[in-house]
């Protein structure tokens, strides 16, 4: 027993040592580690992985950290005192909600819905919603995929109703890709990301079908926030999300 | 009957610590409540949906698991034991599985593209998701193992002796069932179907994933509270209440026939 506890302390001491003989001979001087904590709407889990991964690239010594759940979800949080130091939103109305802990935002990308169905049993038109044959499913009003949903079909006149209202984007593309819809109306990145098997066609009013992501830094925030802020808005940032099918800010 | 051990209290602590675990949460969101307009919030067009679909569909699941799990309790309580070992850890795994995985599971079996719902699909035109029959299905996989548990055990601490006096004097096993066993079972039966019940009334990530949430449809009463919080947190407390009030009094209602069910009488 005794001999183990000493075996496990060497081991501790060893690996502590170790971990202080690298920082010591490494060649960054910086001289604390910094850890930016960035709370973001899950549709933007993919890309947002992608910029912190850059971004840390770019700036040795800074860690980004995320938190991906619904913008409503994390806007919640925030103003409960979660520990987040940017905070990216699928909709200018979950930025509304947590403005009270947010020095100031601006809008950094855009999305839109589309209807998305499977290649081999391609719909024609928007319109075919409207037969009562085609099962399919969009999100709930509560979230802004919903949202956004619910104004283009208006716009495009479409009365048909869908066979489910799911709680979130991702539950959406879930029940297309099990292929037990139809069609399903998700964003365009979304669709991008089901990948070759799948196919959509647009609204004809983009503006309604359009949803705006904002991104601000919060009261409390870390000194290297904003320059977290800054490389989602510069052109190396800006080019990740245009890959992934995110539209510019307008 | 031997003098009662005492608790120690380092015991003692522990296991108020444990109820409070237990007991602070309900305190919490019963708190919340808008008790002074509670019949107002349940009133809605919304609620009242998700209170139809959910009794519909939780009673109907109630009653199948009777009807398939107490024959299912007795083979397992009477059946040859070289299968019946087999057979029950997989009719009670549905009690550990995570629920969207039971979800899952549901619509690779009955979803238009799964097992046997591709086949009905073929035949017919009509599939399982998205329906009142999926909601029902999905409450009869998550409760009826409920049901099973509590009616096999009341069957095993039946009196074989009665049975076999039965059979001796020329009872066929489905007289010996209906007349001797069954009668003796009813109160596990009833304390399994009101157990099987409250489970299918409380099922979510399973409904959600293998049925939808369409309002009037296939929206039960734990989705419309998951949609109202971000809407409508009033309406959520309410029926988030309504919930805990159900569960509490099933328990209450059942405390003397599931102590027998586990205890042996």
């Amino acid at each position: 027993m005794k001999k183990a506890i000493v075996a496990a302390t060497g081991l501790l001491l060893a690996l502590t040592g170790c971990s202080s003989a690298t920082e010591a001979s490494g060649v960054s001087n910086s001289v604390t580690e910094t850890t930016i904590t960035v709370f973001a709407a899950s549709s933007l889990t993919e890309t947002f992985t992608e910029l912190g991964k850059q971004f840390e690239a770019a700036n040795p010594g800074t860690n980004v950290t995320f938190s991906f759940a619904a913008s409503s979800t994390l806007a919640e949080q925030i103003l409960a005192g979660a520990p987040a130091d940017v905070f990216a939103s699928a909709s200018e109305k979950s930025m509304d909600a947590a403005v009270a802990k947010i020095s100031k935002s601006s809008v950094f990308s855009s999305n839109r819905v589309v209807v998305a169905f499977p290649a081999d049993k391609p719909l024609s038109a928007v319109t075919d919603l409207n037969n009562p044959a085609i099962k399919w499913v969009q999100c709930d009003r509560q979230v802004p995929c919903g949202t956004a949903a619910d104004a283009a079909l208006e716009s495009d006149g479409i009365s048909g109703t869908p066979v489910s209202l799911e709680p979130d984007v991702k539950s959406v593309t879930g029940k297309l890709i099990a292929l037990e819809v139809d069609a399903a109306i998700i964003y365009a990145t979304d669709a991008k990301s089901a990948g070759s098997e799948f196919r959509s066609i647009e609204f004809s009013n983009s503006e309604k079908a359009t949803t705006r992501y904002p991104i601000g830094v919060t009261l409390n925030a870390n000194t290297k926030a904003q320059a977290f802020v800054d490389f989602v808005f510069s052109e190396a940032g800006q080019k990740v999300l245009l890959d992934a099918g995110f539209g510019l800010p307008s | 009957m031997a003098k009662k051990t005492q608790v120690s209290p380092a015991l003692t602590a522990f296991g108020f610590a444990g109820l409070l675990v237990v007991l602070l949460p309900v305190v919490a969101l019963l708190s919340r409540v808008p008790w002074s307009n509670l019949a107002a919030q349940l009133n809605s067009e919304s609620s009242i949906n998700a209170i139809r679909v959910s009794l519909l569909t939780s009673i109907l699941a109630a009653f199948i698991s009777v009807l398939l799990g107490v024959p299912l309790a007795w083979y397992l309580a009477r059946g040859p034991a070289a299968i019946t070992k087999w057979l029950r850890p997989i009719v009670i795994s549905p009690l550990v599985m995570p629920p969207t995985v039971a979800g899952l599971a549901l619509l690779t079996l009955m979803g238009r593209n799964g097992l046997l719902g591709k086949f009905i699909y073929e035949q017919t035109g009509w599939a399982m998701p998205f329906t009142m029959a999926a909601v029902v299905l999905t409450g009869v996989f998550v409760g009826m193992p409920f049901l099973v548990l509590v009616v096999e055990t009341v069957f095993r601490q039946l009196p074989i002796e009665l049975e076999e006096a039965a059979q001796t004097l020329g009872a066929n096993p489905s007289k010996v069932f209906w007349r001797i066993s069954f009668p003796l079972a009813r109160g596990g039966v009833i304390s399994g179907l009101v157990l099987a019940w409250a489970r299918a009334l409380g099922e979510f990530g399973a409904t959600l994933t293998f049925a939808g949430s369409l309002p009037g449809v296939t929206r039960t009463l734990p989705m419309e509270v998951y949609v109202a919080m971000e809407v409508d947190p009033a309406s959520a407390y309410s029926i988030s209440a309504m919930l805990v009030v159900i569960a509490i009094t099933v328990v209450f209602l059942l405390r003397s026939n599931l102590i027998k069910a586990f205890n042996g009488k």
